[in-house]
């Protein structure tokens, strides 16, 4: 026979199977791989290969030498047989200990999951690397706004003059709009929809599941579709082609579906593009329309630098010259002049893709709402000191112990152990409960992880399948083990065999103190972090409860009214003739999130561009007011009779003061949106009519913006205030009405104090996320707590029986046990108060309206920590001070 | 878990080393064992049923001559005890009694 079999899997073969059964499988395995040789030889060595391997199996393998004559392996195999042992004598603290470190791992764990998923935002992006973001920074009278969106023109100027720019992509926001197929009656809303341009697939490196990369959005009324909004219209796989009708409107062709973007990335939730050539004024020259976010490839990223210094150039090369055309007499001179005497100034500048949601402030005109990089730092602290103080738990516990291990400690020493040796005894046994508690912390992460995500609005996934993941667990695993065990073990191992078997309790002053320190470390955290809680709830509750300005009680919107057209007028009559309805008003702006617009006035008699004011401009009609409950400070509201009011204007109070007014010296006032026109005597005038007190429209964490209030028709949304009642039958009402007057259009509603809510989801987020924590190192801590006065009254068993004998009573004896911890509690309450105070000063201080911190606070946390305390210590001491001091005195 | 027992696949190949007495070995089973079960197996699989029943005492071997085959490798081969026969007849009689206490089941369609 001149056929071999594969040399390489006989040698492993040979190395690793058992000598009596090895010829037998060689044998075997030859006669098979001679048989499959002649039809086919590969297959044979294929076959041959795995069967080598499928032998691999325990119960063939060979016992080695290195193992069975080593001493290293016999020492560890003992430390892990007395490890066991020694956990198990002790099942009460090996599950305090399991326990405590897995809550603390697990904690940490879910920390580690998320900040990982944040850090994660937009890196999947092929050549996320290379990508920037140009944005608008701009400071116009005194108030200075930073905008992810830019001027239609600046893609082109890109393209065509900076020569390091590989691809240019520009997207235009655009509302959510209702969708049908050509043949359904049904609308179906898609929320986040967005127009863009045909790069972009190229630009971002989606891949389409089907249809043309290149051609996709390149037409006019154009879409493309996540996977899940087109099954919405049509069975899988059929979507391309096919037509869509757009807000009972235009028709689209579907050209391309993609999968659904991921969750941890700008586009998240987006679910239709639409080609950016269907909009009007996709292709306007104009640089006074910041509507386009705009992303730019770079050749490569080192070329940012001269990516930024372009962009600082385009206001002067490209924006002024353009703006000469309207203002006459205006010079690249006097333009810079007046930026400078004003302190207004406008400039282009880019972001990093990858840097969006973590690094930069949220701008306008933002995808998503971005994180906060300091809510990560947080995160991450509260995520260390649960490690450290389930690390802490374990330490304590183990010196607690020692007492109890001397003996054993003395015995081996006089037996010849080297402290080395006791030293990897003890480690073997930290890191067998550490590597316990990481099992029973990732069980409960798994368990946990659908719940958080719920609460914290991320789709995070355990990462079960990476090895990365599993690597980086059992690194922990091992670098915890040794943290953990560390201490105890070279305190014990420090023992002298005399003094431990002569019954010397030796160093337990010292021990003592050290235990007690970290009982205060462990309590200072846990007291911290009650008090911070209870602040970011009561900042929370004086945000939601703050008197805004307007009633956002009983207020129910619907949405999608544009779609009944002219029938809008008919609902709102209709609606308001329902007993229940106080007031009807319709508008796209709402003082929840909606739509915003700014406009650029001047006083009639002064037209210089530095005397310019940008304000909010919203348009609503002549019910706005009443329905909304605003209080005018002067004038009048909008009046129906009076046909000129279509030219009045209503302004809040930041806007007067921004034009140097009181509110009575602004009725009458006239100014002018129209300045763009050359021939100003037939300017377009707006009179003041009213001015409203300011009303909270944003966030708290800002000032309220300078707005104003316009008659207007384009209205989405109508506002149904009712009066205090059961409201359940007006709305069936008015979904019936809804039904007759627009069939097929679904009707959504919501009420305004729900919307409110979500403004401050991120702070809602936030509070909730400290209190899971926070109940989580509470937990912690008290279980240390618990070991330790469950040790503390067994070490001092004999004197509470002596105690007992002399006439002491079961109140004192365990007032006086747990007395000594309260006295640890308290010192760990007097540092962490002060602490508290100064770190969420300075959190509150990022709120425009905030809480001083109220001192009941202090007050309530001080208590929560001694109630519990007493709480876990008491148990014990009241276990120990009941006990018959018979049994305790007898023994030993 | 009582010591005496039996997989499926165990039985399988302790049948076929009980009607090729002296005459099974490894290769052969494995051969057989894919006729009658139509199936691919691995030479592994029967391996290691082999050295589990031979730790049981249901089987034991011996190794044979010197042959051209097999690159010069001996076969082994096995033969059933009487403790595995014991156990295979009474593994058979369980099946049978529980078998005949079927009734008489039509499944007409």
């Amino acid at each position: 026979m001149n056929t071999q079999p594969p040399k390489r899997a006989l040698k492993f073969l040979r190395w690793f199977c058992r000598e009596d059964y090895l010829e037998e499988f060689e044998g075997d395995l030859i006669e098979l791989f001679e048989k499959q040789y002649e039809s086919s030889p590969a297959k044979a060595k294929l076959k041959f290969f795995w069967g080598v391997l499928r032998c691999f199996r325990p119960s063939f393998i060979r016992s080695f030498k290195i193992f069975k004559n080593s001493n290293t392996f016999f020492m560890f195999k003992t430390h892990y047989k007395i490890a066991w042992r020694n956990l198990r004598r002790q099942p009460f603290f090996t599950m305090l200990n399991t326990l405590g470190l897995s809550v603390g791992m697990a904690g940490a764990l879910l920390i580690g999951l998320y900040i990982h998923y944040e850090l994660s935002y937009d890196k999947m992006f092929a050549d996320a690397d290379r990508i920037y973001r140009a944005n608008i920074d701009n400071r116009t009278s005194g108030e200075r706004s930073i905008y992810a969106s830019v001027s239609g023109p600046l893609a082109n100027v890109l393209r065509e003059d900076f020569p390091h720019a590989e691809m240019v992509t520009r997207f235009q926001h655009i509302d959510g709009m209702l969708i049908k197929s050509a043949e359904a009656e049904e609308n179906v809303k898609e929320e986040k929809m967005v127009a863009v341009d045909e790069t972009f697939f190229a630009m971002f490196g989606i891949p389409l599941l089907s249809g043309n990369e290149a051609t996709a959005l390149k037409e006019k009324n154009s879409i493309v579709l996540t996977e899940e909004a087109a099954q919405k219209h049509f069975a899988p796989n059929e979507a391309l082609g096919k037509e869509l009708v757009l807000n009972n409107d235009e028709t689209y062709l579907v050209t391309g579906v993609i999968e659904k973007l991921p969750s941890n990335s700008f586009l998240a939730n987006h679910s239709a593009f639409i080609s950016l050539s269907s909009l009007d004024g996709a292709d306007s020259p104009a640089w006074n329309n910041w509507n386009f976010p705009t992303f730019v490839k770079l050749s490569s990223s080192d070329r940012e630098p001269d990516l930024q210094s372009f962009l600082s150039g385009v206001t002067e090369n490209y924006l002024v010259p353009w703006a000469m055309q309207f203002v006459p007499g205006l010079t690249l001179e006097n333009w810079r002049e007046q930026q400078e005497i004003s302190g207004n100034y406008l400039s282009f500048n880019a972001i990093a893709l990858t840097d969006i949601h973590l690094h930069s402030p949220n701008m306008k005109g933002e995808f998503n709402l971005n994180g906060d990089l300091k809510d990560i730092y947080i995160l991450s602290f509260i995520g260390s000191f649960l490690l450290l103080l389930a690390c802490v738990n374990f330490m304590n516990l183990a010196t607690a112990k020692s007492l109890k291990r001397s003996k054993e400690v003395g015995i081996r020493k006089t037996l010849g152990s080297k402290r080395g040796n006791l030293i990897s005894q003890f480690l073997t046994e930290s890191s067998l409960v550490v590597f316990l508690s990481m099992l029973v912390a990732l069980m409960l992460v798994g368990l946990v992880l659908p719940h958080f995500n719920q609460f914290s609005g991320k789709q995070i996934v355990m990462p079960w399948g990476s090895l990365t993941f599993w690597l980086l667990m059992m690194v922990c695993t091992l670098v915890l083990g040794i943290v953990a065990g560390s201490y105890p073990a070279l305190m014990l191992s420090r023992f002298s065999p005399l003094k431990s078997l002569r019954n010397a309790s030796e160093g337990s002053a010292e021990n003592g103190r050290i235990r007690n320190s970290l009982v205060v470390f462990q309590f200072i955290i846990s007291v911290f972090l009650i008090a911070s809680t209870l602040v970011v709830y009561e900042q929370l509750k004086y945000i939601q409860n703050k008197d805004l300005g307007f009633e956002k009680e009983q207020v129910l919107v619907l949405n999608n009214v544009d779609a009944l057209k002219e029938k809008s007028k008919t609902l709102k009559g209709e609606v308001l003739r329902i007993s229940a309805v106080k007031n009807v008003s319709v508008s796209s702006f709402l003082p929840t999130p909606s739509d915003r617009n700014g406009a650029t006035f001047f006083k009639k008699e002064d037209m210089s561009p530095e005397s310019a004011i940008i304000i909010g401009n919203w348009r609503v009609d002549h019910d706005y007011i009443e329905t909304l409950g605003l209080e005018l400070l002067a004038g009048r509201s909008f009046d129906k009779r009076l046909a000129t009011d279509s030219s009045a204007i209503i302004l809040n109070e930041s806007a007067v003061k921004l034009l140097g007014l009181t509110p009575e010296q602004a009725i009458g006032l006239e100014l002018t949106d129209d300045f763009k026109r050359p021939d100003q005597e037939n300017m377009r005038l707006i009179t003041v009519i009213g001015v409203i007190k300011n009303f909270h429209f944003e966030s708290m964490r800002n000032s309220i913006d300078a707005m104003s209030l316009k008659l207007g028709s384009d209205a989405q949304r109508m506002m149904v205030k009712f009066a205090p009642s059961d409201f359940n039958e007006s709305i069936a009402r008015i979904e019936r009405l809804w039904d007759e007057l627009a069939p097929g259009q679904p009707f959504e509603y919501y009420f305004m104090d729900d919307a409110f809510s979500s403004v401050y989801e991120a702070e809602n987020k936030l509070g909730r996320i400290f209190m899971l924590f926070t109940i989580l190192s509470v937990i912690v801590a008290c279980l240390g707590l618990f070991g330790l006065a469950a040790f503390n009254a067994e070490k001092r068993a004999k004197e509470i029986g002596i105690r007992k004998v002399l006439g002491a009573g079961v109140l004192h004896l365990t007032s006086s046990l747990t007395l000594d911890f309260l006295k640890l509690v308290g010192l760990a309450i007097l540092v962490s108060l002060p602490l508290a105070g100064y770190f969420m000063n300075l959190w509150l201080n990022d709120f425009s309206y905030r809480v001083s911190i109220p001192w009941w606070i202090y007050l309530v946390s001080a208590l929560l920590a001694i109630g519990i305390s007493i709480v876990t210590v008491s148990f014990q001491s009241a276990k120990a001070a009941m006990s018959n001091p018979v049994n305790a005195l007898k023994s030993g | 878990m009582n010591e005496h027992s039996l997989g499926e696949f165990e039985e399988l190949v302790l049948l076929l080393v009980a009607a090729h007495n002296q005459e099974a070995y490894g290769v052969m089973i494995l051969e057989l064992l894919e006729q009658k079960l139509e199936r691919k197996l691995n030479i592994s699989a029967v391996h290691v049923a082999l050295k589990r029943m031979e730790k049981k005492g249901f089987v034991e071997s011996s190794y044979g001559g010197i042959t051209n085959e097999r690159g010069g490798r001996r076969k082994k081969y096995y033969s059933i005890t009487s403790l595995g026969k014991k156990v295979l007849d009474q593994q058979y009689q369980v099946r049978t009694s529980i078998y005949k206490q079927i009734p008489n089941l039509s499944f007409g369609q």
